[in-house]
C-alpha cells in the first residue's frame, strides 16, 4: 500500500479515512517512525502533534456509550420501557470495560485503527527518542520546569502546550 | 484542518480543564517522586515502580467507572420505582459525552483533586524512569546508523 503524501503526517489520517489498514499496529508504527526518521526533526514534531489529538480507544468508547445511552434511554421513556435494556447494556459494558479492560466492541474499534493510549504513547516516545530528546549530548529540546536531574527530557520540544 | 484537530488533544484536554494549581501539584509530586527514586534508590526499585504505574488507575478508568455505576443505578430506578430517575443515567450520559469530546464533566475537579492522573502524566513518570534507568542511552545518532536500525533501537528502548 502506497498512501498519499498530502503533507508530513497525513499517513495516518488517511489509513484511518480509508477505515482499514491491512498491516499491524507495529508495522504501522514502524514505519511510520522511519518516515520520520528520514525526514528529520520538523516531521517528528508534526508527528507528535498529530499524535496529541489522535483520539483513544477510551475516548472513543466513552462518546459511543454517550451516544447509544442517550438515545435507549429516549427510546425507553417516550417509547417502549423495554428499550431501556440498551442503556443499562451499554453502562455495564463500560463498567466491564474499566475493571478489565474488556470492551465488546474492541475488535471493531482495532479494525477502524483506533489505538490504545498506551500504543500511541509506545510511538511518542519512539519518536521523542529518535529526535534525541533523550540524547544526553545534544539536547535541541528546551529546558522544561523541572529542575536539574528531575529528567526534564520527558517534556521538550513541545514549548507552547502545558507541558 | 481536521475536525480532531480543532478539539482539544486527546492528551491534554483533561488538564486543559483542571485549575492551574491542580495541574502543577500532580506535576511537582511527580517529580519529587522521580527525583527522590534516582537519589535514595537502586535501579532494581525502578522495575517496581514501573509496574505501579502499569497498575495505576487513570482519569478515564475512574471516570468510566463511576458514570457506568451511576448510570446502571439510574436506569435500573428509572425502569423498576419511578420513571423521574431517568433523569440521572441522562446526566450521567450527557456528561461523559461532554467530557469524551472536550475534557471536562462535574467529578473532574474532584478526581483531579484526589490526585487521580491522566494517562500521559502517568506516561510522562514511566517514561522519565526509563530515560534515568538509561533505556533511551543505545540509540544510534542520526548520522551514525540507518534510519531503520535507529527505529528499531528507539522501539527497542520504549518497550524495555
Amino acid at each position: 500500500m502506497t498512501p498519499t503524501h498530502e503533507g508530513a503526517g497525513t499517513q495516518a489520517g488517511a489509513w484511518k479515512s480509508r477505515g482499514f489498514d491491512e498491516r499491524s499496529a507495529d508495522e504501522r508504527i514502524a514505519d511510520e517512525l522511519e518516515r520520520c526518521a528520514r525526514l528529520g526533526t520538523p516531521a517528528a514534531s508534526e508527528r507528535l502533534h498529530e499524535l496529541d489529538h489522535e483520539w483513544d480507544t477510551d475516548r472513543v468508547i466513552e462518546t459511543e456509550v454517550a451516544m447509544v445511552g442517550l438515545v435507549g434511554l429516549a427510546l425507553g421513556a417516550f417509547w417502549r420501557r423495554e428499550l431501556l435494556v440498551l442503556p443499562a447494556l451499554v453502562a455495564a459494558n463500560m463498567l466491564v470495560h474499566a475493571r478489565t479492560g474488556h470492551y465488546p466492541l474492541s475488535p471493531v474499534l482495532r479494525r477502524l485503527g483506533f489505538r490504545t493510549a498506551r500504543e500511541i504513547e509506545r510511538e511518542r516516545h519512539a519518536l521523542k527518542a529518535l529526535r534525541g530528546d533523550y540524547s544526553p549530548d545534544d539536547t535541541p529540546a528546551p529546558a522544561s520546569r523541572g529542575a536539574p536531574g528531575q529528567s526534564p527530557a520527558t517534556d521538550g520540544g513541545k514549548p507552547s502546550e502545558l507541558h | 484542518m481536521t475536525l480532531s484537530e480543532r478539539l482539544p488533544p486527546t492528551t491534554r484536554r483533561v488538564e486543559l480543564h483542571t485549575a492551574e494549581e491542580i495541574n502543577r501539584r500532580i506535576e511537582l509530586e511527580t517529580d519529587s517522586r522521580v527525583a527522590r527514586l534516582a537519589a535514595r534508590f537502586p535501579m532494581s526499585r525502578y522495575e517496581d515502580r514501573l509496574q505501579e504505574l502499569d497498575a495505576e488507575w487513570d482519569v478515564e478508568r475512574v471516570l468510566q467507572a463511576n458514570a457506568s455505576t451511576l448510570a446502571l443505578g439510574g436506569v435500573l430506578l428509572g425502569a423498576l420505582v419511578d420513571r423521574r430517575f431517568l433523569a440521572l443515567p441522562t446526566a450521567v450520559f450527557g456528561f461523559l459525552a461532554m467530557h469524551a469530546v472536550q475534557g471536562w464533566c462535574p467529578p473532574i475537579p474532584v478526581i483531579r483533586r484526589l490526585g487521580v492522573r491522566t494517562a500521559h502524566e502517568i506516561g510522562r513518570e514511566r517514561h522519565a524512569l526509563k530515560v534515568l534507568r538509561g533505556d533511551y542511552d543505545g540509540i544510534p545518532a542520526a548520522d551514525s546508523a540507518e534510519p531503520g536500525d535507529r527505529v528499531r533501537a528507539a522501539l527497542e528502548a520504549v518497550d524495555r
